[in-house]
């Protein structure tokens, strides 16, 4: 029996498949072809529907958590869209056993140590002035979990001390000291002698209680956040021991738990657009404040989006929904002195609007990425998928009205920070961007 | 026995094996998108090779199962096994546009034995239409300028497996009938990859339905006149549908829908003439169409018609009969389809050529075959399908009987 391509017949048989194997090299690739695509008769149609109507307003939240935010804010800052906001920061000290010092130690001085960080608010290039005030009263969390920006707690009106310095948050000196000599000789003469009061954790609170950092009296142009780990937030005791050579020597009193630690915020919104906010209900609609909504981290302001149009969509039967964004517009140059947010994030909010975090597919607080279209500002925006959100909302073919949703920072992040947020662009300045196919 | 086992093994393996794991997707034409798809017609590749003429043709060393009726002229002997596969390179014009596919696939397997002397028989899968498309279109994002890119695939296709006799009760007139069982699904698609989406519609079909053939032959000295006929009745196909709809999120299986799908009523005629290892013939076949509605938007149905003719003749020079001859085939054949797109009719004509080369060993003979067509148009924007098709068909012969006898 003869091979493949040995004689005539094999000859001709190798020179079809030679042929057929020219032929595959000059075919039209599959995902190119589209010859016949008029004679479809297409049976879904892809719509985009971004004209629901978004009603937006401003809400305030009265009682935001400001404890174990590590971070000590102190300052005022005065403008006419967020008003005069200034914040105090309450913190006590941790107890330890002392050790002994000798008989010839001589005290110095003593000083609170500040660490600077980068979360600032306001004009860092006036001068600032800190006081700190000892208080009179425990710090005792709410319910032994937390403490707010609504707490307080009695303290000396004098201060025991009162620093005024330039701020330097990104300078050389990464602190700021604000010096407490006469108390600290106090402190320095009983851990000597080895007083009772500080001889236990519990004396020793008792008598110390607790410090308040103040702006005083005075109006500063900024608020300022200082590190309040318990390791960066100190006393220092300064003394030294008399030799041949002076040694100096130095004692280290922590701060106290991080919970006990929180930063009382003060605003006064009378001057600005949200002016009647307490009075309705913690609820301004953007149509008072010039189509605007404003949302602010500590000072509790959100901004909440309702749709109370999207239930007339159901109107269709046999459609599903592909995608769902929400698309928030900031206000055009708002964003010029405070930076806006990096990222935003997104809470359900029910008739008397109480939140809940909404997540994403990996279980993530739902969140939006800041789109900074820096050639003409037009299209700066956050754009959330709430896809997973819409779909369980209609899942009963019913989309209730009292439903909404709430832009904030990040449920950690809200009693931490100052940022700043003012909705607003082309109106409406909140848009839903619905993708549904219809079959 | 080594050489018994062995040929047969390999046939009812293949048997099984191939109907199994093919998909039935044979076509890649757009045309496709109507109706059943394209029709694979009723002919082996050998056939193909005159044109598609097989309808007075007696089965002598092939299996012509397009006329039950030709069972009749199997060898006493032989048992004949059968596959055939092909390829097919088309190009698709539009007035503006070129666009070239290949698709290679399956085209029929079967057997084919006597059983008494006045009882023979075949048995054999084949195609009976194919649906294979996948085409790119866009849309527009409604409300928006947008559009995005939307794919409509196509696949499946109605397959055939048959069981045929024909008997003979009077000299030189037999009569035969294919039982044939029609199954398979037709699935079309529409989908976007951007927008993870697709609506999928499948409709599984199946029915029985039954050809009849006739055939007469008169001996007019050497040469053997041969008439033809055959007739199947319209049928309606039992379809149960499913359509889905999904999207990244959800998955709804919707109501069923209701289509119709049927085959026509088809007749069909052929004269043959042959003596020693020349033979010629012409058919003709009528589809009644008309009465089977596709519910499309761009297609209706006519009556389909074709014509073809063939002719099959010895390589010269060689002693006829002997293990080396060769066969030389040629044909034509012209078909008014069922499809009237936009209102313009799609004609289909082609020519063909073939070789039968007969082989030692296994396989005993191959029959290659070359087509050439056409099929549609380019008026009010349709597209043309200019083809080429390369059919390869083994047949695998044996005495079978006559091996067993010595047993």
């Amino acid at each position: 029996m003869k091979g493949i391509g040995e004689g005539k017949k094999g000859r001709q048989i190798l020179l079809l498949i030679v042929l057929g194997v020219v032929l595959i090299g000059s075919c039209t690739k599959t995902n190119e072809f589209t010859i016949g695509k008029d004679f479809m008769a297409p049976e879904t149609r892809l719509e985009v529907v971004d004209t629901f109507r978004v009603d937006i307003s401003t809400i305030l939240v009265d009682s935001i958590i400001t404890s174990s935010k590590k971070i000590a804010y102190v300052g005022n800052y005065e403008d006419t869209i967020f008003g005069l906001i200034s914040s105090r920061s309450f913190f006590d000290l941790d107890y330890e056993l002392f050790g002994e010092i000798e008989e010839k130690a001589v005290y110095d001085s003593a000083a609170f140590i500040l660490n600077y960080t980068s979360k600032n608010f306001g004009d860092t290039l006036y001068p600032m002035s800190v006081s700190v005030h000892r208080m009179t009263e425990l710090i005792v969390p709410v319910n032994k979990t937390a403490l707010f920006n609504t707490s307080s707690f009695d303290y000396e009106p004098e201060p025991l001390s009162t620093v005024v310095f330039l701020p330097e948050p990104n300078g050389q000196d990464t602190s700021v000291n604000i010096a407490v000599n006469a108390f600290g000789e106090e402190l320095f003469n009983m851990i000597r002698s080895k007083d009772e009061k500080v001889s236990s954790e519990e004396l020793f609170r008792d008598y110390i209680k607790g410090f308040v950092l103040t702006s005083g009296s005075v109006v500063n142009h900024a608020i300022l956040g200082f590190n309040a780990n318990p390791e960066r937030l100190v006393l220092k005791l300064f003394y030294h021991v008399n030799r041949e050579e002076p040694e100096e020597k130095e004692i280290t009193v922590k701060m106290g738990d991080a919970g006990r630690q929180f930063n009382k915020i003060d605003f006064d919104l009378s001057r600005t657009p949200l002016a009647g906010i307490r009075e309705n209900k913690n609820e301004v609609p953007a149509t008072l404040t010039g189509n605007k909504a404003f949302m602010q981290g500590m000072t509790g302001l959100y901004v909440k989006c309702s749709f109370p149009t999207v239930q007339n969509l159901m109107a269709g039967e046999r459609w599903k929904i592909l995608k769902a964004e929400l698309i928030v517009e900031p206000e055009k140059y708002s964003y010029e002195k405070f930076e806006l947010p990096d990222s935003l994030y997104l809470y359900a909010g029910d008739k008397r609007n109480n939140m809940s975090t909404l997540r994403d597919g990996k279980g993530l607080q739902l969140r939006a990425l800041f789109e900074f279209d820096d050639y003409l500002h037009e299209n700066n925006r956050y754009t959330f998928d709430i896809t997973d959100f819409m779909l369980n909302e209609l899942a009963d073919s019913y989309f209730n009205p009292d439903q909404s949703l709430i832009l904030g920072l990040a449920m950690t992040e809200q009693g931490g920070r100052f940022e700043r947020l003012i909705v607003e662009g082309r109106r409406p300045p909140v848009r839903l961007k619905l993708y549904y196919l219809s079959y | 026995m080594r050489r018994l086992v062995t040929p047969y093994a390999l046939a009812f393996f293949l048997m099984i094996l191939v109907p199994v794991t093919l998909t039935s997707q044979i076509t890649t034409s757009p045309y496709s998108i109507f109706g059943l798809g394209i029709l694979e017609g009723n002919s082996s590749g050998l056939s193909r090779a005159m044109g598609g003429t097989n309808i007075a043709f007696l089965s002598e060393n092939a299996i012509n199962y397009g006329n039950p009726a030709s069972y009749d002229g199997l060898d006493s002997l032989l048992t004949i096994f059968e596959i055939g596969v092909f390829s097919k390179y088309s190009m698709f014009q539009t007035s503006h546009n070129n666009q070239s596919l290949l698709n290679a696939n399956f085209r029929y397997m079967s057997m084919g034995f006597r059983i008494a002397p006045w009882l023979s028989t075949s048995f054999g899968f084949t195609p009976y239409s194919s649906v294979g498309y996948r085409i790119n279109s866009t849309a527009f994002l409604e409300g928006t300028s947008i559009e995005y890119p939307k794919t409509y695939i196509g696949n499946g296709g109605v397959n055939r497996v048959y069981l045929g006799g024909a008997v003979s009760f009077i000299k030189n007139l037999s009569l035969g009938v294919n039982a044939s069982y029609l199954f398979g699904d037709i699935t079309h698609i529409e989908a976007s990859e951007i927008y993870e989406f697709s609506l999928e519609d499948i409709t599984y079909l199946s029915n029985f339905t039954f050809n009849y053939g006739l055939n007469y032959q008169v001996d007019v000295n050497d040469w053997k006149y041969n008439v033809g006929f055959i007739y199947s009745d319209g049928k309606k196909l039992n379809t149960r549908n499913t359509t889905t709809i999904e999207t990244k999120y959800e998955k709804e299986v919707l109501k069923s829908r209701k289509y119709r799908y049927s085959i026509p009523r088809t007749v069909g005629a052929g004269l043959s003439v042959r003596k020693d290892f020349f033979k010629a013939g012409v058919d003709y076949e009528w589809s009644n169409w008309e009465e089977v509605d596709f519910s499309s938007t761009y297609l209706h149905t006519r009556n389909s018609n074709r014509i073809s003719a063939g002719v099959e003749f010895p390589s010269q020079g060689l002693r006829k009969g002997s293990s080396r001859m060769i066969l030389f085939r040629f044909g034509g054949e012209f078909r008014e389809s069922y499809m009237v797109i936009k209102g313009v009719p799609i004609d289909y004509r082609a020519v063909s050529m073939g070789l039968g080369l007969p082989l030692k060993g296994v396989v005993s003979v191959v029959n290659a075959t070359l087509e050439f067509g056409q099929n549609g148009t380019m008026k009010r924007d349709l597209f043309r399908e200019n083809f080429v098709t390369l059919s390869l068909d083994l047949s695998l012969r044996d005495l079978w009987f006559r091996k067993r006898q010595y047993n």
